[in-house]
Protein backbone atom coordinates (compact mmCIF):
# COMPACT_ATOMS: atom_id res chain seq x y z
CA UNK A 1 0.00 0.00 0.00
CA UNK A 2 1.91 2.94 -1.12
CA UNK A 3 0.58 6.26 1.55
CA UNK A 4 1.56 9.29 0.46
CA UNK A 5 0.47 11.61 3.63
CA UNK A 6 0.78 12.20 7.11
CA UNK A 7 -3.12 11.11 7.62
CA UNK A 8 -3.01 7.84 5.18
CA UNK A 9 0.12 6.58 7.57
CA UNK A 10 -1.68 7.53 10.52
CA UNK A 11 -5.04 5.64 10.11
CA UNK A 12 -2.84 3.03 8.29
CA UNK A 13 -0.51 3.00 11.56
CA UNK A 14 -3.79 3.09 14.32
CA UNK A 15 -5.15 0.02 12.20
CA UNK A 16 -2.45 -1.84 13.00
CA UNK A 17 -1.98 -1.85 8.32
CA UNK A 18 1.94 -0.57 8.50
CA UNK A 19 4.01 -3.13 9.06
CA UNK A 20 8.42 -3.69 7.99
CA UNK A 21 10.18 -0.81 6.80
CA UNK A 22 7.23 1.85 6.56
CA UNK A 23 6.21 0.71 10.42
CA UNK A 24 9.30 1.68 11.35
CA UNK A 25 9.97 4.66 9.37
CA UNK A 26 6.60 6.12 10.77
CA UNK A 27 7.20 5.39 14.69
CA UNK A 28 10.87 6.65 13.74
CA UNK A 29 9.26 10.10 12.52
CA UNK A 30 6.40 10.17 15.10
CA UNK A 31 8.07 13.50 17.58
CA UNK A 32 5.88 12.32 20.69
CA UNK A 33 5.70 8.44 20.72
CA UNK A 34 3.86 7.84 23.86
CA UNK A 35 1.46 10.27 22.89
CA UNK A 36 0.54 9.05 19.39
CA UNK A 37 0.47 5.58 21.08
CA UNK A 38 -2.01 7.08 23.84
CA UNK A 39 -4.06 8.60 20.52
CA UNK A 40 -4.20 4.79 19.23
CA UNK A 41 -5.76 3.70 22.13
CA UNK A 42 -7.91 5.93 22.32
CA UNK A 43 -9.07 5.53 18.90
CA UNK A 44 -9.50 1.78 19.76
CA UNK A 45 -11.83 2.71 22.22
CA UNK A 46 -13.83 4.59 20.17
CA UNK A 47 -13.75 1.87 17.63
CA UNK A 48 -15.11 -0.27 20.16
CA UNK A 49 -17.70 2.20 21.79
CA UNK A 50 -18.88 2.47 17.89
CA UNK A 51 -19.26 -1.46 17.36
CA UNK A 52 -21.06 -1.93 20.45
CA UNK A 53 -23.55 0.46 20.06
CA UNK A 54 -24.01 1.12 16.54
CA UNK A 55 -23.92 -2.84 15.25
CA UNK A 56 -26.88 -4.25 17.16
CA UNK A 57 -29.40 -1.72 15.58
CA UNK A 58 -32.18 -4.58 14.21
CA UNK A 59 -35.14 -3.97 11.71
CA UNK A 60 -38.12 -5.13 12.65
CA UNK A 61 -40.77 -6.86 10.59
CA UNK A 62 -37.83 -8.43 8.73
CA UNK A 63 -40.41 -10.65 6.61
CA UNK A 64 -43.03 -7.87 5.72
CA UNK A 65 -39.50 -5.71 4.19
CA UNK A 66 -39.36 -8.74 1.64
CA UNK A 67 -43.24 -8.64 1.10
CA UNK A 68 -42.84 -4.74 0.55
CA UNK A 69 -39.98 -5.51 -2.03
CA UNK A 70 -41.58 -7.98 -3.87
CA UNK A 71 -44.84 -5.77 -3.85
CA UNK A 72 -42.46 -2.86 -4.96
CA UNK A 73 -40.49 -4.89 -7.79
CA UNK A 74 -43.75 -6.30 -9.34
CA UNK A 75 -45.28 -2.88 -9.49
CA UNK A 76 -42.23 -1.94 -11.63
CA UNK A 77 -42.47 -4.56 -13.89
CA UNK A 78 -46.19 -3.64 -14.56
CA UNK A 79 -45.23 -0.99 -15.14
CA UNK A 80 -42.30 -1.45 -17.37
CA UNK A 81 -44.58 -4.28 -19.34
CA UNK A 82 -47.19 -1.33 -20.10
CA UNK A 83 -44.66 1.50 -21.18
CA UNK A 84 -42.59 -1.02 -23.09
CA UNK A 85 -44.16 -0.42 -27.28
CA UNK A 86 -45.82 -3.32 -29.21
CA UNK A 87 -43.51 -5.42 -31.29
CA UNK A 88 -44.80 -4.46 -34.34
CA UNK A 89 -44.07 -0.82 -33.96
CA UNK A 90 -40.41 -1.39 -31.95
CA UNK A 91 -38.45 0.40 -34.32
CA UNK A 92 -34.78 0.60 -33.57
CA UNK A 93 -32.74 3.71 -34.00
CA UNK A 94 -31.11 2.75 -37.11
CA UNK A 95 -34.17 1.51 -38.49
CA UNK A 96 -35.70 5.04 -38.10
CA UNK A 97 -32.62 6.55 -38.83
CA UNK A 98 -32.75 4.91 -42.69
CA UNK A 99 -36.54 4.69 -43.01
CA UNK A 100 -36.05 9.18 -42.46
CA UNK A 101 -32.95 9.20 -44.75
CA UNK A 102 -34.78 7.24 -47.76
CA UNK A 103 -37.90 9.40 -47.52
CA UNK A 104 -35.68 12.75 -47.79
CA UNK A 105 -33.98 10.83 -50.49
CA UNK A 106 -37.32 10.21 -52.12
CA UNK A 107 -38.42 14.34 -51.93
CA UNK A 108 -35.39 15.74 -52.51
CA UNK A 109 -35.50 13.66 -56.43
CA UNK A 110 -39.01 14.41 -56.79
CA UNK A 111 -38.82 17.95 -56.23
CA UNK A 112 -35.75 17.90 -58.36
CA UNK A 113 -37.58 16.72 -61.11
CA UNK A 114 -40.99 19.02 -60.34
CA UNK A 115 -38.90 22.24 -60.30
CA UNK A 116 -36.84 21.34 -63.64
CA UNK A 117 -40.08 21.05 -65.27
CA UNK A 118 -41.85 24.14 -63.70
CA UNK A 119 -42.27 27.40 -65.99
CA UNK A 120 -41.03 30.55 -64.41
CA UNK A 121 -43.89 32.02 -61.78
CA UNK A 122 -44.16 34.86 -63.63
CA UNK A 123 -45.95 33.42 -66.56
CA UNK A 124 -49.50 32.85 -66.56
CA UNK A 125 -50.44 29.65 -67.34
CA UNK A 126 -52.35 30.85 -69.88
CA UNK A 127 -50.02 32.29 -72.04
CA UNK A 128 -50.58 32.86 -75.34
CA UNK A 129 -49.72 34.22 -78.62
CA UNK A 130 -51.55 35.77 -81.32
CA UNK A 131 -51.37 33.54 -84.36
CA UNK A 132 -53.79 35.36 -86.71
CA UNK A 133 -55.24 39.24 -85.98
CA UNK A 134 -56.01 39.60 -89.34
CA UNK A 135 -59.33 41.33 -90.05
CA UNK A 136 -61.72 42.37 -93.22
CA UNK A 137 -61.99 46.05 -93.14
CA UNK A 138 -64.88 45.55 -94.88
CA UNK A 139 -66.42 43.29 -92.56
CA UNK A 140 -65.49 45.02 -89.63
CA UNK A 141 -63.41 48.01 -89.50
CA UNK A 142 -62.78 48.27 -85.53
CA UNK A 143 -63.08 44.82 -85.43
CA UNK A 144 -60.47 42.74 -83.44
CA UNK A 145 -59.44 38.76 -83.40
CA UNK A 146 -57.37 37.37 -81.30
CA UNK A 147 -56.60 33.48 -80.98
CA UNK A 148 -55.30 31.95 -77.89
CA UNK A 149 -53.46 28.95 -77.81
CA UNK A 150 -53.15 27.29 -73.95
CA UNK A 151 -49.81 26.38 -73.72
CA UNK A 152 -50.21 22.47 -73.42
CA UNK A 153 -52.09 22.70 -76.78
CA UNK A 154 -55.38 21.38 -74.90
CA UNK A 155 -57.47 24.92 -75.07
CA UNK A 156 -57.91 27.61 -77.94
CA UNK A 157 -60.03 30.62 -77.37
CA UNK A 158 -61.04 32.48 -80.03
CA UNK A 159 -61.51 36.27 -79.28
CA UNK A 160 -63.27 38.08 -81.57
CA UNK A 161 -64.62 41.85 -80.68
CA UNK A 162 -66.09 44.14 -82.94
CA UNK A 163 -67.62 42.60 -85.53
CA UNK A 164 -71.32 42.91 -86.34
CA UNK A 165 -71.74 39.36 -87.87
CA UNK A 166 -69.63 36.12 -87.75
CA UNK A 167 -67.87 35.94 -90.73
CA UNK A 168 -68.67 33.03 -92.71
CA UNK A 169 -66.14 30.74 -92.68
CA UNK A 170 -65.76 30.72 -88.57
CA UNK A 171 -69.41 29.81 -88.40
CA UNK A 172 -70.46 26.33 -87.60
CA UNK A 173 -70.51 23.25 -89.49
CA UNK B 1 -18.00 -10.07 6.88
CA UNK B 2 -21.44 -11.60 8.46
CA UNK B 3 -24.73 -12.07 6.95
CA UNK B 4 -27.81 -13.47 8.45
CA UNK B 5 -27.61 -15.92 6.12
CA UNK B 6 -29.30 -19.88 7.42
CA UNK B 7 -26.79 -22.83 6.51
CA UNK B 8 -28.96 -24.00 3.96
CA UNK B 9 -29.07 -20.34 2.33
CA UNK B 10 -25.57 -20.53 2.75
CA UNK B 11 -25.15 -23.44 0.25
CA UNK B 12 -26.43 -21.50 -2.53
CA UNK B 13 -23.13 -19.33 -3.94
CA UNK B 14 -23.66 -16.22 -3.72
CA UNK B 15 -22.62 -15.52 -7.83
CA UNK B 16 -25.58 -18.20 -8.38
CA UNK B 17 -27.93 -15.84 -7.15
CA UNK B 18 -26.69 -13.44 -8.61
CA UNK B 19 -26.65 -14.71 -12.05
CA UNK B 20 -30.47 -16.05 -11.54
CA UNK B 21 -31.67 -12.49 -10.46
CA UNK B 22 -30.06 -11.20 -13.59
CA UNK B 23 -32.35 -13.90 -15.36
CA UNK B 24 -35.04 -12.62 -13.91
CA UNK B 25 -35.57 -14.83 -10.83
CA UNK B 26 -37.13 -12.69 -7.84
CA UNK B 27 -36.81 -15.50 -5.46
CA UNK B 28 -33.42 -15.57 -6.10
CA UNK B 29 -33.16 -11.77 -5.15
CA UNK B 30 -35.16 -12.25 -2.05
CA UNK B 31 -32.60 -14.60 -0.73
CA UNK B 32 -30.20 -11.95 -1.45
CA UNK B 33 -32.50 -9.43 0.51
CA UNK B 34 -33.25 -11.78 3.13
CA UNK B 35 -29.33 -12.40 3.48
CA UNK B 36 -28.37 -9.02 3.88
CA UNK B 37 -31.36 -6.26 4.71
CA UNK B 38 -30.24 -6.23 8.11
CA UNK B 39 -26.90 -4.96 7.87
CA UNK B 40 -27.65 -2.46 4.87
CA UNK B 41 -30.59 -1.79 7.47
CA UNK B 42 -28.45 -0.61 10.23
CA UNK B 43 -25.75 0.92 8.08
CA UNK B 44 -28.43 3.23 6.67
CA UNK B 45 -29.97 3.80 9.98
CA UNK B 46 -26.57 4.47 11.71
CA UNK B 47 -26.46 7.85 9.38
CA UNK B 48 -29.72 8.46 9.02
CA UNK B 49 -31.22 8.06 12.66
CA UNK B 50 -34.82 7.24 11.86
CA UNK B 51 -36.27 4.04 11.21
CA UNK B 52 -39.39 4.91 9.11
CA UNK B 53 -36.07 6.59 6.87
CA UNK B 54 -33.94 3.75 7.40
CA UNK B 55 -36.53 1.62 5.54
CA UNK B 56 -37.48 3.15 2.83
CA UNK B 57 -33.96 4.35 1.80
CA UNK B 58 -33.40 0.20 1.82
CA UNK B 59 -36.12 -0.13 -0.11
CA UNK B 60 -34.95 1.89 -2.46
CA UNK B 61 -31.29 0.79 -2.60
CA UNK B 62 -32.89 -2.99 -3.37
CA UNK B 63 -35.32 -1.48 -5.78
CA UNK B 64 -32.44 0.02 -7.53
CA UNK B 65 -30.20 -2.85 -7.27
CA UNK B 66 -32.72 -5.11 -8.40
CA UNK B 67 -32.88 -2.60 -11.53
CA UNK B 68 -29.56 -2.36 -12.29
CA UNK B 69 -28.18 -6.51 -11.52
CA UNK B 70 -28.12 -6.89 -15.22
CA UNK B 71 -24.80 -4.73 -14.99
CA UNK B 72 -23.19 -6.25 -12.20
CA UNK B 73 -20.41 -7.85 -13.66
CA UNK B 74 -18.75 -9.76 -10.60
CA UNK B 75 -15.49 -7.58 -10.24
CA UNK B 76 -16.02 -6.94 -6.61
CA UNK B 77 -18.44 -8.67 -3.95
CA UNK B 78 -22.06 -8.58 -4.14
CA UNK B 79 -21.90 -7.21 -0.68
CA UNK B 80 -20.01 -4.67 -1.68
CA UNK B 81 -21.79 -3.73 -5.10
CA UNK B 82 -24.80 -3.22 -2.88
CA UNK B 83 -23.07 -1.19 -0.18
CA UNK B 84 -22.20 1.33 -3.50
CA UNK B 85 -25.76 1.49 -3.83
CA UNK B 86 -26.39 1.89 -0.63
CA UNK B 87 -24.23 5.05 0.16
CA UNK B 88 -25.08 6.00 -2.68
CA UNK B 89 -28.30 6.57 -2.23
CA UNK B 90 -28.64 7.47 1.34
CA UNK B 91 -25.46 10.32 0.74
CA UNK B 92 -27.90 11.53 -1.69
CA UNK B 93 -30.62 11.76 0.67
CA UNK B 94 -28.66 13.67 3.21
CA UNK B 95 -27.47 16.18 1.11
CA UNK B 96 -31.12 16.94 -0.06
CA UNK B 97 -32.14 16.54 3.47
CA UNK B 98 -29.42 19.35 4.15
CA UNK B 99 -30.27 21.32 1.72
CA UNK B 100 -33.64 21.51 2.74
CA UNK B 101 -32.85 22.47 6.20
CA UNK B 102 -35.94 19.84 7.71
CA UNK B 103 -34.93 20.28 11.08
CA UNK B 104 -33.69 18.22 13.87
CA UNK B 105 -32.40 14.93 11.85
CA UNK B 106 -33.44 12.80 15.04
CA UNK B 107 -36.56 11.86 15.60
CA UNK B 108 -36.43 8.17 17.11
CA UNK B 109 -33.68 8.43 19.62
CA UNK B 110 -36.01 8.04 22.88
CA UNK B 111 -37.54 4.81 20.89
CA UNK B 112 -34.38 2.96 20.55
CA UNK B 113 -33.76 -0.50 20.80
CA UNK B 114 -31.27 -1.61 23.47
CA UNK B 115 -30.11 -5.00 22.08
CA UNK B 116 -27.25 -6.91 23.48
CA UNK B 117 -23.88 -7.05 21.81
CA UNK B 118 -23.75 -10.56 18.92
CA UNK B 119 -27.70 -10.49 19.19
CA UNK B 120 -29.24 -10.99 15.88
CA UNK B 121 -32.89 -9.06 15.99
CA UNK B 122 -33.92 -9.89 19.63
CA UNK B 123 -32.71 -8.71 22.58
CA UNK B 124 -31.59 -11.73 24.57
CA UNK B 125 -33.15 -9.48 27.46
CA UNK B 126 -34.51 -6.43 28.84
CA UNK B 127 -31.89 -4.20 30.40
CA UNK B 128 -32.90 -2.62 33.74
CA UNK B 129 -34.34 0.97 33.53
CA UNK B 130 -31.08 2.13 34.72
CA UNK B 131 -29.22 0.52 32.45
CA UNK B 132 -31.77 1.06 29.67
CA UNK B 133 -31.19 4.99 30.25
CA UNK B 134 -27.59 5.03 30.28
CA UNK B 135 -27.59 3.08 27.06
CA UNK B 136 -29.99 5.21 25.62
CA UNK B 137 -28.19 8.34 26.78
CA UNK B 138 -25.09 6.82 25.37
CA UNK B 139 -26.07 6.35 21.69
CA UNK B 140 -28.12 9.06 21.28
CA UNK B 141 -24.65 10.96 22.15
CA UNK B 142 -23.23 8.80 20.02
CA UNK B 143 -25.45 9.44 16.76
CA UNK B 144 -25.30 13.04 17.81
CA UNK B 145 -21.12 13.41 17.41
CA UNK B 146 -22.06 11.53 13.98
CA UNK B 147 -24.31 13.79 13.17
CA UNK B 148 -21.45 16.42 13.47
CA UNK B 149 -19.73 14.72 10.57
CA UNK B 150 -20.38 15.30 6.53
CA UNK B 151 -21.94 11.91 5.18
CA UNK B 152 -19.20 10.69 3.31
CA UNK B 153 -16.88 11.07 7.04
CA UNK B 154 -20.07 9.18 8.40
CA UNK B 155 -19.98 6.45 5.40
CA UNK B 156 -16.47 6.05 6.25
CA UNK B 157 -16.22 5.65 10.11
CA UNK B 158 -19.66 3.25 10.03
CA UNK B 159 -17.90 0.44 7.42
CA UNK B 160 -14.87 0.49 8.83
CA UNK B 161 -16.20 0.73 12.57
CA UNK B 162 -19.10 -1.60 12.32
CA UNK B 163 -18.97 -3.35 9.39
CA UNK B 164 -15.30 -4.31 9.68
CA UNK B 165 -14.75 -3.61 5.82
CA UNK B 166 -11.23 -3.66 4.32
CA UNK B 167 -9.90 0.19 3.03
CA UNK B 168 -10.00 -1.29 -0.55
CA UNK B 169 -13.74 -2.32 -0.03
CA UNK B 170 -14.87 0.89 1.45
CA UNK B 171 -12.55 2.40 -1.52
CA UNK B 172 -15.15 0.27 -4.55
CA UNK B 173 -18.29 1.23 -2.00
CA UNK B 174 -17.28 4.98 -1.95
CA UNK B 175 -15.83 5.04 -5.60
CA UNK B 176 -13.20 7.07 -4.22
CA UNK B 177 -9.45 6.46 -3.86
CA UNK B 178 -7.98 3.75 -1.03
CA UNK B 179 -5.78 7.16 -0.38
CA UNK B 180 -9.30 9.05 0.41
CA UNK B 181 -10.60 6.42 2.29
CA UNK B 182 -7.78 6.76 4.54
CA UNK B 183 -7.48 10.86 5.22
CA UNK B 184 -11.14 10.40 5.42
CA UNK B 185 -11.06 7.54 8.70
CA UNK B 186 -8.15 10.47 10.26
CA UNK B 187 -10.61 13.18 10.25
CA UNK B 188 -13.52 11.43 11.23
CA UNK B 189 -12.10 9.65 14.05
CA UNK B 190 -10.13 12.93 15.21
CA UNK B 191 -13.41 14.81 15.53
CA UNK B 192 -14.97 11.42 17.22
CA UNK B 193 -12.71 11.22 19.53
CA UNK B 194 -12.94 14.62 20.54
CA UNK B 195 -16.85 14.55 20.97
CA UNK B 196 -17.20 11.08 22.45
CA UNK B 197 -13.79 11.08 24.69
CA UNK B 198 -15.94 11.42 27.93
CA UNK B 199 -18.25 8.30 27.10
CA UNK B 200 -15.64 6.22 25.70
CA UNK B 201 -13.01 6.66 28.56
CA UNK B 202 -16.39 6.39 31.63
CA UNK B 203 -18.22 3.31 29.57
Amino acid sequence: MFMKTFEEKWTAWLDGELRGKDLAEFEASLPDRAAAEAEKIEAQKLGTLLKRELSARAMGNEEFFNHQLRGQIEAESITKRDESPRPGFSWSIGRLFWTGATALALFVVCTFFVMRNKEPADQSQYLSQILNARVDPALGPNATISMFQAKEDKVTVLWVDGLQTLPAEYAAK
Amino acid sequence: MQTEATPAEADVSELDLVKRCQAGDTDAFDQLVTRYRQRIFGMIYNMVHNEQDAWDLAQDSFIKAWKSIARFRGQSSFYTWMYRIVTNVTIDWLRKKQVKGTGAEFDDSIELKTIEPGSRTVPKADALPFQRMEQNEIRARIDEAIKELSPEHRAVILMKETEGMQYHEIAEALECSIGTVMSRLFYARKKLQNLLRDVYENV
